[in-house]
């Protein structure tokens, strides 16, 4: 396989990305207000701009694809290349949120894969320049385009879904590597939750005025206070959440005047169940 | 510290009704109205909540923060020793430095300070999805963005299909979107995880 082969097969693997590319335009057009077009052509020429650029695309894929080989063709690929590198670049220094709107509908902001990609898309089209024959005479040498499209797919933030997530979740299915952080005790937030449903704490949840101030466990129970306000003055309302009783009634409260350590409130209930 | 620990014991004591301290008229009903008679929230129709601030704090003279709102509005903010500070978890007031992002409730004093009853800072809500478990943590894509989700053992905690919240975190899977409350590390991509809801 001679490089004049390597050369002419190259405008296959281009005309099947830009092609590709073309239809992501014109079948997601919504997706162009998340690109950089309408800070770079405004506003209302973002769209005619998406799909002129969409257009160029189909035509130079369709002429590289169809017979005869030009090689005006692979040139005119180059350029279009040198352009969306020139363009991501451009965008990701001025609008550094927009997304690449490269080849399908994709929120992901501009990155270094994107611009690796036109990169690796104007390098293919460089090379296929020399080529004097089309892709179909390209024989044997067509087999360079294998590790190409991979190099593409794996520059393509859009196909991850497709090929990575898939990897990492075999990964994880083989071992977890958050496997071992389970405990015995309670977090937090299983409190605050079983706090929040108890009837304790409807009972007095117009007096409390702040969030969580603190907690501690102390044997059988967690406890959690609360800032809170009694009769005009200032009081802490402790909450008491045994461990191993599930029930909403064990939860036990009192709204406490911490400088006297009185007692100023109990619910009735809870009280005599105390 | 051993005042910590002698408020706790006389509140642990309370809560379990083992003190013999207490106030005539302290048995009340269970009644929610009873409750709601004191509640005092007063915000006008139309007008910013005055009992509330939020932004990042821009200084801090002891216990009194100031606050750059998103707005553009200052707020002063008075800590106490009855404010509840949320960072990751409920903390103690120093822990309010200068770059954090704050939420906080209070009251609204006369001379314009906002006295912080509650304080969250660097508190987030997220939508995400999660693209990638370690050992350290979860990497999460954020409407396209790539946040970084580190786990702290003993506070991070799962809590799968709507139960309550476990710290067992070896049901995250990829792939699975997620909603995460955690705590932003200020001018990063990065957030400490408090809890994470999903699906298993």
């Amino acid at each position: 396989m001679g490089a004049q082969q390597v050369a002419a097969a190259q405008p296959l693997l281009i005309g099947l990305l830009l092609l590709w590319s073309s239809y992501g335009k014109f079948a997601n057009a919504d997706q162009t207000e998340r690109t950089a077009l309408p800070r770079l052509v405004g506003e209302s020429r973002a769209k005619a701009a998406y799909r002129t650029v969409g257009g160029i695309e189909a035509l130079v894929a369709l002429a590289l694809l169809l017979p005869p080989a030009l090689t005006v063709e692979a040139a005119a690929a180059a350029v279009l290349a040198a352009g969306f590198t020139g363009y991501l670049i451009y965008a990701k220094i001025v609008v550094p949120e927009a997304s690449c709107g490269c080849l399908s509908a994709s929120e992901k902001p501009i990155g270094r894969r994107a611009i690796g990609r036109a990169l690796l898309l104007l390098a293919t089209a460089a090379a296929a320049i020399p080529a004097s024959a089309g892709w179909w005479s390209a024989g044997s040498a067509a087999v360079v385009l294998v590790p190409e499209a991979a190099a593409f797919v794996m520059l393509s933030a859009e196909l991850d879904r497709c090929w990575l997530l898939p990897l990492r979740r075999f990964r994880i299915r083989l071992s977890h590597p958050l496997a071992g952080t389970a405990t015995d005790k309670a977090p937090l937030s299983a409190t605050q939750r079983r706090l929040l449903l108890s009837p304790a704490y409807r009972s007095v949840d117009g007096l409390l005025r702040s969030d969580i101030r603190d907690y501690w466990d102390d044997e059988d129970w967690r406890f959690v206070s609360y800032t809170a306000r009694y009769d005009g003055r200032p009081a802490t309302a402790v909450f008491a959440v045994p461990h191993h009783e599930s029930a909403p009634e064990s939860v036990r409260v009192a709204v406490v005047d911490e400088t006297s350590g009185l007692t100023l409130y109990r619910p009735t209930v809870l009280a005599t169940a105390g | 510290m051993t005042a910590t620990m002698d408020r706790r014991a006389l509140l642990t004591r309370a809560a379990l009704g083992a003190t013999g301290l207490v106030a005539a008229s302290a048995m009340g009903s269970l009644a929610p109205e009873t409750a709601f008679a004191a509640a005092q929230q007063h915000p006008e129709p139309g007008q910013p909540d005055p009992n509330f601030a939020e932004g990042l704090v821009t200084g801090r003279n002891q216990d009194l923060l100031q606050v750059q709102g998103s707005d553009g509005r200052l707020h002063r903010i008075q800590l106490t020793g009855v404010t509840s500070v949320w960072k990751l978890r409920p903390t103690t007031i120093d822990q309010a430095r200068i770059g954090d992002g704050l939420y906080a409730r209070g009251v609204l004093l006369p001379d314009g300070v906002l006295a912080a009853e509650s304080v969250w800072l660097n508190i987030v809500n997220l939508t995400v999805s999660i693209t990638a478990i370690s050992k350290s943590g979860v990497q999460f894509d954020h409407h396209g963005s790539k946040v970084i989700g580190h786990v702290q053992p003993g506070t991070t905690a799962a809590a799968y299909n709507g139960t309550p919240a476990v710290s067992d975190l070896s049901m995250l899977k990829v792939g699975r979107h997620a909603q995460v409350i955690g705590a932003w590390r200020p001018g990063t991509n990065e957030i400490d995880i408090a809890t994470i809801y999903t699906s298993n």
